[in-house]
Order: structure tokens, then sequence, then C-alpha cells
């Protein structure tokens, strides 16, 4: 009897000897660590765009509710028609008030791992290493500067640390934030134009023209001629557009487009909605608003392209019998930033410099190549001429990332925002998310 | 004393009784029940110190064949007390009655991985369920017959939907992140009762409105089992009582014990049933008395004209779920054996159809138990069982796509009539919203087909067996192997489909999950000859290795009349891979002392997973537990026991805790990676749940009344924990092992009476209270939220020295999900021939976020919608200022989950109708959830939209419509 007690006992220690295999993750793979592989960077440097493009169009749809372009009547969630319009303006919320940060410090993130890890690779020259930094940091400017769009507060963090759970980066200032956008522009530049003639990795198709390390210097240059706008500093704007794709050949619509896409594992356009049956719907004002074309009868032909009627709906008191057909197919790919824009900017700064007759022609090109307008002879006084650009930017850009109320903002000018009910606000800002001032208190 | 070991240690005993033994007279005698004087079948009646056996007619009568000498003879029958009786050398006829065993004080209960104890030594509160108590009334699905049956136990639906979806959660929260669902073994193996998500977010984009959690509504696999087989239900509630289950046993286990063969002629039994569901609530919609009125909330002045009858109302709820179709359930068993072997075969063939339309849940099933003595001391026991299931479940839960009914009704007014049919393309377009929700369930299909099979095989070896000395080994090999395929398919012309420029979706699923089982264990008992005290030393090794596998293929732009997702446009494709495996060792020594009224245990358990950081670092979880007998310590009271336990077991971390997984995706073709907003935990541990017990279980009044009485105490400690973490940092959580600790104290108490018994009346009357609080008594990160959609709509907030279950609106705490108590009320009647049983369940407190209600006042379409003060313009209104206190509403509710009337036909007449091998013949009529008390406005109090949660419960967004069953049942027995 004792020889069967020991006989199972050694048995049981036996097999609780036996050793278990560490394991790896069988569905995913692991970030990117030292000395990667030439596909490890490359698959690093699509994810940041991957990482951006998450909340890319989600921007323009709930910042363009705000900026008055565009309603949501989603029976399914009212905060489109209430938190957005109404307030209040919930920091703990992950889809609205809260939103449109967390991807974007994503897409940084993945830069930092990437700046903390491509030096170390064997894998690439020294130019292509080069050449990712110059991407990296453009790519990560392009991030700030969407935070910087949604938030006004001098609460905003710069992050370099990569470490799990490491102390929160200190806020910076919004004037601190924007130098640094400057600063990470202007940098890769530097890297870029050492970067030899090409990227160690694929650029997706809405690159294309701008996929090697010398003309993504012209797309980098478009950025920073916009950071330049909005801090005012527009002779800074004019040198940064004389190096950017402003005069580039070609038409309007040239420039740099995110993709979408019903691949696998790609995304569709969210924005891409049925005009006529869709949750989605145009702001009436567009319509008010817009001016005449030549013709003397039909509205702007922006307006006439990108919005369509329909039956009239209302939800929560409001109601649009217009519906908006900027992205026709699920694979239409949203602007980063196109030449129109850029000539845009350019008339702004001139006119930010008061240099009005240089802005006519860029304003004339484009009401009449995209809106099919009458050009103007003259652009008036300043505040003429100012109205007369942001009316061009709205119509412009429209859908593609609430230019109206970014604008708006930086000319001080949101309370001439259109407003459909009495307790309606229209909010400067969103709030800085609960999860990141509550670890700080 | 139904328990298997009894039965193992009788059938061996007859086997090894040495054949030498001098068999020199007969005993003759009748064993009858104390109360009615009628005849036991079945009784065993033994000569203690040897192995003689005999076994008692169906008339109660027996013959022992004995040696000529003073014999010590017991008495043992399935539901009554034993007896002990010496017989003189000269007795040739011994006639016994035995008192029903109404407490069970005799079933032997499980307190190891292979050994048992009598209820009345048993150191815990161990809540038992027998098969006969399981299947009083029908049931879909095994949980919700054990709905109101288990002190300590809170099990409630996720929702109405046909195929169950439920959640079982013993004593409180046991943690904030890791899994919630109790271990469910069945027969000594560990299965799965794993939840997949069906697909139908594809559709209902219900994940990106901000909630990372799957809102799909999925069915847990456990309802897989068929209740008729069970022969009975352990349920160890905690760490005291399950610490020998070690890693997985925080969220106590679930131990099920199937229906065996006995030795004897077969018996058949068959039930067939027939029956409807119907739906219990329904929530109506806003009535416009006037065109003007409906003008104020609808803006479309032409088209509210055109459809605007005053007067004319459809009912869109009752046109969707109004369904009340015949459903079926036919089971049938057969067992019996000879004395080396012995079977249990049943089968079982069950069609519920469900309220709504095209929804409904079938199940076949069959099982095949054997027993086979291979030689006297070898036994080898093989259990089979497959089973398919099918559920169609429609859709139901959140949505951000205007495709659940719930989130269309509150936008489609009551004067539009959506009815069409019978083609996909006549239905009308709803002007309201984007979807007909009549359309939709008449061609959308959203089907579940499971086939499972679950395998046993037992070997139960003798190795010593003498009077002093017994030894067994068990080696138990078990696989539980089930292949889950969801076919969900929303075909292009559905009025939704074409909204995302991708018309026609389809979603196919194949998850497979094979857990396959090893345990080998060793018990010895030592009982000296004086009999006053028994010793069991038990060691074990259990190796269990699961392997989840789901493949998910989504495709969009499907061709019409496809299922195929070759025939789409678009497709993506997902797999979810989970190969766990896990080891556990373990040690027990049970004496039971002075005249076995004292009884001390203790125990170790080690385990070691791959799911921990290190799969090869062992944690150990140890158990020590102590009661005694007190035999009539005065007047009234016939015996009292005191109790106290403890014991640690662990809750292991999720699969893939301890990886930081990428994200990925393509751009165009081209592959990127991301770091994901997750990071894990290389060191992640299992949690630890220390839990103190104590109790008493006291007979009253001359054994015709029970109080079991118990409070516990568990600390959960090693919380793991998710992190919020500032997403500048670029991610947005990290799950780890933290130092964090929660605190459940609780008190259970039963109180069974038997306040008649008689030849014609028996009455057995059970009320049970439960009540239990949480606090997190330790947080080592910042105060957090967690679950619900936002602040302003209500969310759990897990915060230091606060109940773990805490809503919190904007204007701050606004409620707590925790029950204030539970009871429950269930009464046996036995008159003549009839048999009347009900249960009641009350749940007293324990709030419920009510989105549902939020989004009809939305809409400015619910029924009280402009009742003054109180009505969903006022709470609109509320919500508005602040204060989310408005759409959070008392989960009080009062169920009467069972009642059965059943009439066990005269003999004569059966023996006149069927002949005379009918055994038993009974009518029934019984009915499940017929009534229902409750203050709360939603469709049930019994809800969870983001399925079985720790914390995130009872939150209602659009669920499925409960509904109550009524059925008629025949049992035949021959």
């Amino acid at each position: 009897m004792r020889q069967l007690h020991v006989l199972l006992l050694l048995g049981v220690l036996t097999s609780a000897g036996c050793s278990f295999d560490e394991t790896t993750n069988p569905n995913s793979p692991e970030p990117i660590g030292e000395n990667p592989s030439r596909s490890d960077v490359a698959v690093a440097a699509t994810g940041m765009l991957l990482a951006f493009r998450t909340d890319f169009a989600d921007f323009a749809l709930d910042m363009g509710i705000i900026a008055r372009e565009l309603y949501r009547f989603d029976g399914s969630d009212p905060r489109f028609t209430a938190e957005l319009l109404l307030g209040p303006l919930d920091a703990g919320g992950e889809a609205f008030g809260g939103d449109h940060w967390a991807d974007q410090y994503a897409a940084i993130r993945g830069g930092n791992m990437m700046i903390a890890t491509v030096p170390s690779s064997t894998n690439l020259s020294d130019a292509e290493k080069s050449a990712t930094a110059g991407y990296v940091k453009t790519i990560q400017a392009l991030n700030y500067l969407m935070i910087l769009n949604s938030h006004t507060q001098d609460s905003i963090p710069i992050v370099t640390d990569t470490a799990v759970a490491a102390p929160p980066a200190p806020f910076q200032t919004r004037a601190t934030v924007f130098a640094h956008v400057a600063s990470l522009l202007d940098g890769a530049v530097t890297d870029l134009q050492a970067g030899g003639a090409a990227f160690p990795f694929a650029l997706p198709s809405g690159f294309a023209g701008f996929n090697t390390p010398a003309n993504f210097i012209l797309f980098n240059r478009g950025l920073r001629a916009r950071v330049a706008v909005y801090t005012d500093d527009f002779a800074g704007a004019l040198t940064a557009l004389a190096a950017s794709f402003v005069d580039v050949p070609g038409p309007l619509a040239l420039g740099v487009y995110m993709d979408y896409g019903t691949g696998a594992g790609d995304l569709a356009n969210p924005l891409s909605i049925d005009p006529q049956q869709g949750e989605n719907f145009a702001h009436p004002s567009l319509e008010t608003g817009a001016q005449l074309q030549v013709d003397g009868v039909s509205l702007d032909q922006r307006f006439v392209d990108k919005i369509v009627p329909r039956p009239i709906s209302s939800n929560n008191g409001l109601t649009s019998d217009l519906g908006w057909i900027r992205y026709p197919s699920p694979g239409s790919p949203i602007p980063i930033i196109k030449k129109e824009e850029l000539i845009l900017l350019r008339a702004e700064a001139n006119i930010g410099l008061s240099n009005l007759p240089a802005a006519l022609p860029d304003i004339n090109l484009v009401r009449t190549t995209s809106g099919n307008l009458p050009a103007l002879g003259d652009l008036g006084t300043p505040e003429e001429a100012l109205n007369e650009l942001l009316y061009n930017k709205l119509y412009s850009l429209v859908f593609e990332g609430a230019h109206r109320w970014i604008d708006a903002r930086h000319y001080g000018r949101l309370d001439s925002l259109p407003v459909d009910r009495p307790s309606d606000v229209v909010f400067p800002t969103l709030p800085i998310p609960t999860d990141e001032t509550l670890p700080r208190q | 004393m139904t328990h298997r070991w009894w039965g193992m240690v009788v059938a061996l005993g007859t086997l090894v009784a040495p054949s030498a033994v001098a068999q020199v007279r007969t005993v003759n005698g009748m064993v009858t029940n104390a109360q009615t004087g009628q005849g036991i079948a079945e009784a065993t009646i033994s000569v203690q110190g040897t192995r003689i056996v005999a076994q008692t007619g169906p008339d109660g009568r027996y013959s022992l064949n004995a040696p000529d000498d003073t014999l010590t003879v017991v008495f043992r029958a399935i539901g009554f007390r034993s007896q002990t009786d010496t017989l003189l050398m000269d007795v040739a006829t011994a006639d016994v009655s035995l008192e029903p065993d109404i407490f069970k004080l005799e079933e032997v209960v499980v307190t190891g991985q292979s050994t048992g104890i009598e209820r009345q030594n048993l150191p815990n509160a161990v809540a038992t369920v027998s098969g006969s108590e399981l299947t009083r009334a029908p049931t879909g699905t095994l949980e919700s017959a054990l709905q109101g049956k288990i002190p300590g136990a809170l099990i409630q639906a996720n929702s109405g939907a046909p195929g169950g979806g439920m959640q079982v959660n013993l004593r409180g929260v046991s943690t904030i992140t890791a899994g919630s669902d109790p271990l469910f073994v069945v027969d000594g193996v560990v299965i799965s009762n794993e939840a997949i998500p069906n697909g139908a977010d594809a559709v209902t984009q219900a994940q990106a409105g901000g909630n990372p959690r799957n809102q799909d509504n999925p069915t847990n696999r456990i309802a897989d089992l068929n209740p008729a087989d069970i022969e009975r239900i352990e349920v160890l509630k905690g760490g005291s009582a399950a610490a020998i289950y070690g890693s997985k046993a925080t969220n106590g286990v679930v131990i099920i014990t199937t229906k065996r063969g006995q030795e004897g002629y077969p018996q058949f039994s068959l039930t067939q049933r027939f029956g409807v569901f119907s739906r219990a609530n329904d929530l109506g919609r806003r009535n416009f008395e006037t065109l003007e009125e409906a003008l104020s909330v609808y803006s479309d002045t032409a088209l509210v004209t055109s459809l605007f009858q005053p007067g004319r109302t459809f009912d869109i709820e009752d046109q969707v779920y109004g369904r009340e179709a015949l459903s079926y359930e036919t089971s049938a068993s057969v067992s019996g054996g000879t004395a080396q072997t012995r079977y249990y075969v049943s089968g079982l063939v069950k069609n519920d159809e469900g309220i709504a339309i095209n929804t409904g849940y079938e199940k076949q099933a069959v099982r095949a138990n054997l027993d086979q003595d291979l030689a006297d001391w070898i036994q080898l026991s093989v259990n089979s069982n497959v089973i398919h299931s099918r559920s169609d479940r429609g859709l139901s839960n959140n949505d951000n796509a205007g495709t659940s009914p719930y989130l269309v009704f509150p936008f489609t007014p009551n004067f539009v009539d959506l009815q069409g049919g019978p083609e996909i393309t006549d239905f009308p377009l709803n002007p309201f919203e984007r979807s007909n929700p009549i359309q939709t369930f008449s061609f959308l299909k959203n089907n579940e087909d499971t086939w499972r099979a679950l395998g046993t095989v037992t070997a139960r070896m003798n190795l010593m067996a003498k009077p002093k000395h017994t030894m067994n080994l068990i080696t138990i090999g078990g696989v539980d192997y089930f292949n889950q395929e969801n076919d969900f398919v929303s075909p292009p012309e559905l009025e939704y489909e074409p909204n995302d420029g991708q018309p026609g979706t389809v979603v196919l699923s194949k998850s497979s999950n094979l857990n396959l089982n090893l345990a080998v264990n060793g018990n010895y008992t030592y009982t000296p000859e004086s009999d006053d005290f028994q010793a069991t030393t038990s060691l074990g090794v259990q190796y269990e290795n699961r392997s989840l596998d789901a493949t998910r293929v989504l495709g969009r732009t499907l061709l019409s009349g496809q299922e195929n997702p070759d025939q789409a446009a678009s497709l993506s494709v997902l797999q979810d891979d989970r190969p766990v495996q896990d080891l556990g060792i373990y040690g027990q020594e049970e004496v039971l002392l002075f005249d076995r009224r004292l009884l001390l245990t203790a125990g170790v358990r080690a385990d070691k997973s791959n799911t921990n950081g290190d799969p090869n670092k062992y944690f150990v979880y140890p158990k020590a537990a102590v009661s005694y007998r007190f035999i009539q310590p005065f007047r009234g009271l016939d015996e009292i026991k005191l109790r106290g336990a403890y014991g640690q077991t662990g809750n292991q971390p999720l699969f893939g805790a301890k990886f930081s997984p990428d994200t990925t995706g393509t751009i165009g073709g081209i592959f990127g990676t991301l770091p994901g907003n997750r990071a894990g935990d290389p060191f992640i541990k299992p949690e630890r749940q220390t839990e103190l017990e104590a109790g008493f279980d006291a007979q009253l009044a001359g054994g015709r009344a029970e109080l079991n009485f118990t409070v516990y105490q568990r600390n959960i400690t090693d919380l793991l924990l998710e992190q919020t973490l500032p997403p500048s940092s670029g991610q947005e959580f990290r799950v780890f092992s933290s130092d964090s600790e929660l605190r459940n104290r609780g008190l259970e108490a039963t109180f069974t009476v038997s306040p008649i018994q008689s030849r014609d009346v028996n009455w057995l009357f059970r009320t049970t209270f439960f009540k239990n609080s949480s606090v997190i008594t330790r947080l080592s990160v910042p105060t957090f939220q967690t679950g619900g959609f936002a602040l302003a709509l209500g969310t759990y907030q897990i915060e230091e020295d606060s109940s773990a279950t805490q809503i919190f609106g904007t204007e701050g705490k606004v409620g707590d999900a925790t029950p204030d108590f539970q009871m429950s009320f269930s009464s046996d009647l036995d008159f003549k021939r009839f048999t009347l049983g009900f249960l009641l369940d009350w749940k007293q407190g324990g709030d419920i976020i009510n989105l549902t209600e939020y989004l009809y006042d939305a809409g400015q379409n619910s029924v009280d919608y402009l009742e003054p003060l109180v009505g969903g313009l006022a709470r609109q209104d509320s919500i508005n200022a602040g204060f989310t206190s408005a759409y959070v509403q008392d989960g009080t509710y009062l169920k009467l989950r069972e009642v059965t009337l059943a009439y066990h036909l005269p003999e004569g007449f059966t023996r006149g109708l069927f002949g005379s091998t009918v055994r038993y013949a009974r009518l029934s009529l019984s009915g499940r959830n017929l009534l229902r008390f409750t203050g709360y406005r939603g469709l049930d109090p019994e809800v969870s939209n983001f399925g079985n949660q720790a914390i995130v419960r009872n939150i209602d967004v659009a669920p499925f419509p409960p509904s109550r069953s009524f059925f008629f049942s025949i049992d035949l027995g021959f």
C-alpha cells in the first residue's frame, strides 16, 4: 500500500514538473522592436496612416456638425443633434465630446516607436532612415494639427515617451504645440532632402505624385503653409507655399488624399452614405448662402456638385431637405490637403498681409473654376475680402474637415455661424478628454 | 445518497465480496416509507463489515442471504434517511420503515475533485438542485431552470431572445475585468460556456458608437445541455468550497452529474410537451390625437398628412413580436442493466418557436451513459452526448444603423403602416427611419447552428478494499468539442442595406472549441474497526487543454439571393485563436471524528496556466474547514451543525491579457500595423479570492423544518484591472495585475418546512434569502468609469471605498446595479394524485440604465411623452439639464418563474389504457414566467446589452422582448 502511495505521489510530481511553452500571440504581431526589418518599417509606416484614418472621416462629420456644414439625424444616437449642437460636450464620452484625440495620439505613438527603433535597423540605408524620419515627422505634425484644430486649450501634451504607462506628458500651451508642429515639419524637410530617391516603403495611392522624399516635401510645405496661416504668420505661409505644390500643373483637386476602400482589411469611407436615404443631411445655410453662377440662376457649382435635394426631414427640432454627396462611393478618398486649398491659403496670406490685389487672381481662379461664378473685379474692403475668402473656403472645402468652423474661430467669427434652435451653441473647442485630465490631478 | 460515490462503493462492494462467506440463512422483509406506509423500491440492505448487499423490489420487499451470526444491517434508500438495525442470529424477518430525508441530510455532496461527504457533515453551504427540480417547468436552457433555486446566485437573462444568453453570478461581484462565468463541470470534465458573437455588428454598427464591447446578444454554450439528462447539480459558490478547483473557481463551480443506469429491467420514460411562447410585455407608442400634434413632431407635412387618420393606429410590436406558434419537446430515456453492465440512454427533440417572426430555438440531443465492470476491482464508465442546437435570433440590442427594432420603433409613429409582403420588395419603406422591422425580420437570417459532442471515459480502480482500508484511483478523460456556425445574411433588398453604399451583408462565422481534460485522482480512506472516525486522503492531478478557434468572413455588397460570401464584392476575414493549457495538482485530507460529528478538512491546490505571464509558475490555493453536529442540544431542536470554512481560489486572466496586440489593416492593399490601443501585462497573474464562510444548519420540529444560515466574506486581491491610460500616450488602456482589492460580504438563508406529511397530503415549502454588498477596498489606479456609453447616459464608476456596481451620471452617483436583496418562495404540494408546485423569484432593487426609454423619449414617441412632470418630455428636459437619474430606474421584480399542476393517472386507469407495462402516467400543465410584477418601465428588468459582464450589466438598449411560456405535458414510464 505504501508503494501505491509513493507511485501516485511520483506520478503527480512528474506531471507537475512538465513544462509549458512560452506562448506568443497567435492573433497579432507585437509592436515594432529593435533592429526592425524592412517589412517591419514598411508596415509601421502604413500603420501611422491607419491610425490617422481611423478618425479622419469622423472628424469631418462631428466637427462638420459643429461647423454647421451638416446634420446627422441618427435615431439611434440623439447626441448628433444634442451634444454637438446644444451641449454639454461630454469630456468623458469617447464618441463625441472626448473624441478626436486618441487616434491622433495613437498615430503619434506609432511614429515615436519608429523614431526609437528605425535608427537601430541594419536593414535600411542611412538615406532610407532619413527619408523614414522625414515621413514620420510630417505625419506626426499632421496629427498634432488635427488635435489643435479641435482643441484650443493650453492643455495639449507633446509626447515622445513610448514606455507603457509612462507618466503623462506635461500639458503645453497652444502656441508651444504650434511651434512644435512647425519644427517637426521643418525638420522633416531636412530629413527628406537627405532621404535619397525613394522611401523604403510604399505609400497608398492617395499619395500619388507625393510618394518620393523629394515630392513628399511639396506635401509637407503645404501643411506648413496651413500651420503658418493658422498662426497668422502670413509671410511664412507664402514662403512655405512657394515650396509646395500650389503651382504644380494640374487640376485644383490635385493633392494628397486619404484612401478608403472595400478590399480585405480596408475601411469603407464612412461618409459615403446614400444622400436620399441616409442619416446625413446638409445644413440649410449652404443653400441660402450660395452665390449665383454666371447664368444668374444656378447656385454655385460647388453646391450643385456636392448637395442634392431630398424629402424634408426633421429631428430634435432641426430640419433639412438637403442631402450631400461629396463622397459618392465607399472607395472615395478624402482630401488631406489639395491644391484648391493652397491657392486659397495664398489668397488668405495676401489678405492677411493687406495685399488684396495679390489675393484677387487666386480667389477668382477658384470662383470661376470650381464655382462657375463670375470673376470679381476687386475684393473691396479688407473685411469684404476676408468674407469672400471664407465663402470660397467653405464651398471648396465643405465636408472635408470642418474648415468653416476652424476659419470662423480663427477670425473670431464663431457668432456668424447659423444657430437653429434658441439654446444651441457654437462650441469653440472640444473639451480635453477626462481620461487626459484625471491622471494629472 | 444519490451521489455517484455511494453507488460506486456499493457496486464495488458487491463485486469484491469474498465468495467464501458462509451463506447460512435468508432474511426477508419489507422496507416502507414511514410517512405513507408504502413499500420503497430499490432500497439497499447491506451488512456492515461485509460486502453483502441486497436490494428491494418494486413492492419494497427484499431477501438477504447472510451468515448465521448477529448482523449489523444498514437500510438505505434514495430520498430517505438511513437506518441501522442489529439482527440477532435467529431473526428471519426484518421490516423497516424509513423516514423521508426531506432535507437531503444523507445526500453525499462534493467536497473534493473525487470525494464527497454527507450533507449532515458538510462544512459549506453547497446548493444542490435535483433533476426533478430542474425539469418541473419546461425551459429552453439550463440556467433558466436554476433561476430562484440557489441562494447566493443571481441568474438573469440578457434578453428574451430564444436560445439563451444568461449570466450566472454567485455571491456578488468577483472581478472587474476578468471572466465572470462560473466553471461548469459535467461528470468530472470542464466544459465550455463560450459566448461567441454572431456577427450582427456588421449591420447594427453597435460598436461604432464609442463602446468597443460586443453587443451582438450572443448565446452561451452551456445552454446546449439537456436538463432532462441531469441527475443533479451542485453549486460551489465561492473560494471556501471551490478551492480544490483552484485558479478557475473564483466565480464558483457548477458541478453537473448526469443520470446513470441501475441494475434491473429496462425502464423507459417518455415526456411529450406541447406549448406556446407569447410576448410578456410591450412598450407601446405615443398616440397622436390630431394631425397638428403629429406635425409638431414630424416635419414632412405632405407625408404626415397623407398617413395620419385620426384613430387609425398600427401595433408594430405585435406585428413583429406577436407570434404564438406551437412549440414542442419530446424526451425519452431508457435505463437498466445487469450486475456488470448498466446503461442510461436518452434522446431529446425540442422546438421552441420564438415570439418574433422567423425566430426560434431547436435542439436535438442523444446521450448514452454506460457503466461496465471489467473486473471485480475496475469499473469503466463511458458517457457520450451529441447535441445539435439551432437558434434564430433576429436583431436586437444597440445599433447605430437604424436596424434593431426597438431602435426603430422610437422614431416610427404608430400611424404609419409598415406591413407588406410576401416578397421582400413588397414592403413599404419606413419614411421615418432607415428600416422596416417587419421586412427585416421576415428576410434577415441570423442563424446559429451548433454541433457538440461531449465524451467522458472514467476508470475507477478499487486498489484496496479491506474493512479498514480502502483505496481507489479514478482517472477521467474527457472531450468537449463543438463547432458553431453563425450564418448572418442581410439581403441587399432590405431597406437599410444600401445606406452604406454596399448593399447586402453576409457574415459567416465558424468557431470550433475543443476542451480536453485528463485527471487522475487517488483516494485513500482509513476507517478503524471502532468506526468512530474516518480519514480520507486524496491526491490528484488535472490537465486541461482548451482551444477556441473562431474564423469570420464578412462580405459586403452581396448579390441578390446569395448567401455565400464568395458572392460579395468586398470581403474581410477575422480569426481569433485562443489556445489555453492548464495544469493543477492537489492534495486533501478529510477527517471525521467523534462518532462522525466533527469534520476537519484541509487541502491545497497548485495551478499553472499559459494565460499567466509566466506559464510555468504555480499559484497555490489552500483551504480548511470544520463542522460539528450537536444532536438534540435542547428541546425542539433536533440537530444543529455549526460550520466554518476558509479557502482561496483564483480567476485566470482572459486569454491574451499578457500580450500587447497591434492593430492591423490595409490601405488600398498596403498592409499596416500600429501599436494597439491595449497594452498587456507580461507579468499578469490570476486574481486571488480569499473566502471565509460560517453558518449553521438546524433541523427543527421533529424533522419537519430546516434552517440554513450562512454569512461570508470574500476578499479578492491582485485584481486584474483595465487602467485607462491618458490617451495622449497613444494607448487607451492597459490590462494588468494590480494590488487593488475588492470585498464582498453577504448572507444566505434558507428555511424549508414540511408542514403536512400524511398519506394523502405532502407539502414542502421553501424560502431563500440572499443579500450581498461589495466594496472596492483598495484601488491602485485613479477612479475610473467603465461600461455604458457616456457619463451623461449612465456609466459604472470604479472608486475606492465604494460599491463595485455603482452607477454614475452627470450629477454624480445615480444608482447601483446590485440588488438590495433577493428572495424566493417555492412550494410543492402533493394532494392525492395532484401535485401543485410554484416558484416565486423576487429581486429587490438593483438599478438599470434604461436607454430604450431614452430613445423613445428622444423620438418624442413614448406612450407617456406629454404627461406633465413625469412623462417623456419631462425626462428629456431632466437629462438635458444634467440629470442622468431620469433614466436610471429601479429594477425590482417579482416573477412567478414556474408553476406546475400535475395529475398522476390512477394505476387502474393507465393499466386499462396502456396495459400493465406502464409504471406511471402523469399529465401536467406548467408555465414559466407567467406573472411578473415590476415598476421598471422597460421591457424586462432582466437585461444586459453587453451580454455576460462582471460589472457592466443592467444596461437596457433595445433588447429582444421577454416571453412567457405555457406547456401541457404527458409523462409516461414503462
